[in-house]
């Protein structure tokens, strides 16, 4: 699920041994989903990119403990998510989640008729409400999930809970999202 | 089931995340910075931040050309061939808020001076307090920030040729004045956490210095405009 290309164990690997090179190639990798992951944690852009930034900078610190081999990405947002856990704490109030302009009006599909276009525009209003109204430790496994499309044990280091415990968390909120969404 | 987990997919696909930051230039100047205190511990706080700042502008040696320097208070401006490659950013970027300014002179750690369209909100972070001003007849919001140098917080600017550098004077208090073309501005923290924020901005600047604050106006002003605004900061 992961599909991740042989060579990035050869890139950690050199990053291990001091390569500053090769992980800031991490970096340019993964800094895109480290900066998402936070922001979906802490909510505001500001300390998002500070999360991530630090991050990446403790991950570099850290990679001497990294078992080489295992898959590098759920162990970076594992990182990510602690700082950006942290940073939670303190920040205000978490900006609500919001449709991309086009998304928000109609459904791209080819030539949509009005209606479709409305009843989707609709719906995807209707469940990004509900996501939203979830409480916050099942709110985060569903846009771990489903929105950063992470696998289970992704999910699970970036909350730090099992893997029992996000399957358990995600049935609950299908549960309630199919409640409101139908 | 498969039906809302295939919806909510399809909403992930579609929802708006802020741009995203550029974090290499950043975390590089960062890793470099803490190799090079590891070597030598006791090289000062000072010391640490200058090399940190040069390497954050590492760029191949043959554009780096650092034509020229200038030092005002907490900022150092400096002439090079071509800017580094950074993105775009929010001038608040990185720091906390929006909080009252209350909480940020709290968080600042120092009295603040304010201009007279202070607005009610502001971002902060330990020696620095920023906040966006409108101005009328002005496109865009302009940044007032101000900070204490003192070897702590130091914001630097690269500039390139075509950028016009000033000496001005605000009230007693020297200053620059900086017009046109696109410039580079990384912050940097070090008291024992280093920071290191670069963005890119496109507005002219007037910086100067009161006592320990340096104060830094950053917008689609006209030099008049700007000094005019300096002038009312009490």
């Amino acid at each position: 699920m992961v599909g991740r290309p042989l060579e990035e164990t050869e890139v950690v690997e050199r990053a291990k041994r001091g390569d500053a090179r090769a992980y800031e190639e991490l970096v340019q990798t993964y800094q895109g989903l480290a900066f998402r992951t936070a922001y979906l944690v802490v909510g505001n852009a500001a300390d998002a990119e500070d999360a991530a930034q630090e991050a990446f900078v403790k991950a570099y610190r850290a990679l001497g403990r990294f078992r080489s081999g295992e898959p590098f990405r759920p162990w970076l947002l594992k990182i990510v998510a602690n700082e950006a856990r942290n940073r939670r704490r303190s920040a205000g109030r978490r900006d609500a989640l919001a449709l991309r302009a086009a998304a928000a009006e109609s459904s791209g599909e080819a030539a949509p008729s009005p209606e479709t276009a409305a009843l989707d525009a609709e719906r995807r209003r209707v469940l990004l409400a509900a996501v939203e109204t979830l409480p916050d430790e099942q709110r985060l496994v569903v846009t771990c999930r489903y929105f950063l499309d992470l696998s289970e044990e992704e999910t699970a280091a970036v909350l730090d809970v099992p893997r029992g415990t996000v399957k358990s968390r995600a049935s609950r909120a299908l549960d309630r999202l199919r409640e409101t969404y139908g | 089931m498969a039906e809302l987990e295939r919806d909510l997919r399809a909403l992930g696909a579609l929802l708006e995340y802020p741009p995203e930051p550029d974090l290499v230039p950043a975390v590089r100047a960062r890793l470099a910075q803490r190799e090079r205190r590891w070597r030598r511990p006791l090289v000062l706080a000072l010391a640490a931040v200058v090399l940190a700042l040069a390497v954050a502008f590492a760029v191949p040696p043959a554009r780096s050309a650092i034509l020229r320097f200038f030092h005002l208070g907490g900022i150092t401006v400096e002439r090079v061939e071509k800017l580094p490659p950074v993105s775009r950013r929010s001038p608040v970027a990185g720091l906390r808020g929006p909080m009252s300014l209350e909480q940020a002179r709290r968080l600042a750690g120092f009295p603040l001076l304010l201009p007279h369209l202070t607005p009610r909100r502001a971002y902060a972070e330990e020696g620095i307090v920023a906040m966006l001003l409108h101005v009328e007849g002005v496109e865009g919001p302009v940044l007032f920030a101000e900070f204490r140098g003192e070897g702590l917080g130091v914001v630097k600017k690269a500039i390139e040729r075509q950028t016009i550098v000033e000496p001005v004077r605000v009230g007693n208090s020297d200053g620059l004045w900086l017009q046109g073309a696109p410039h580079v501005v990384t912050y940097l923290d070090a008291r024992g956490r280093a920071r290191v924020r670069t963005t890119r901005l496109a507005g002219n600047v007037l910086a100067w210095t009161r006592g320990a604050t340096t104060f830094r106006l950053e917008g689609a002003l006209t030099r008049e405009q700007a000094l005019h605004i300096a002038r009312f900061v009490r």
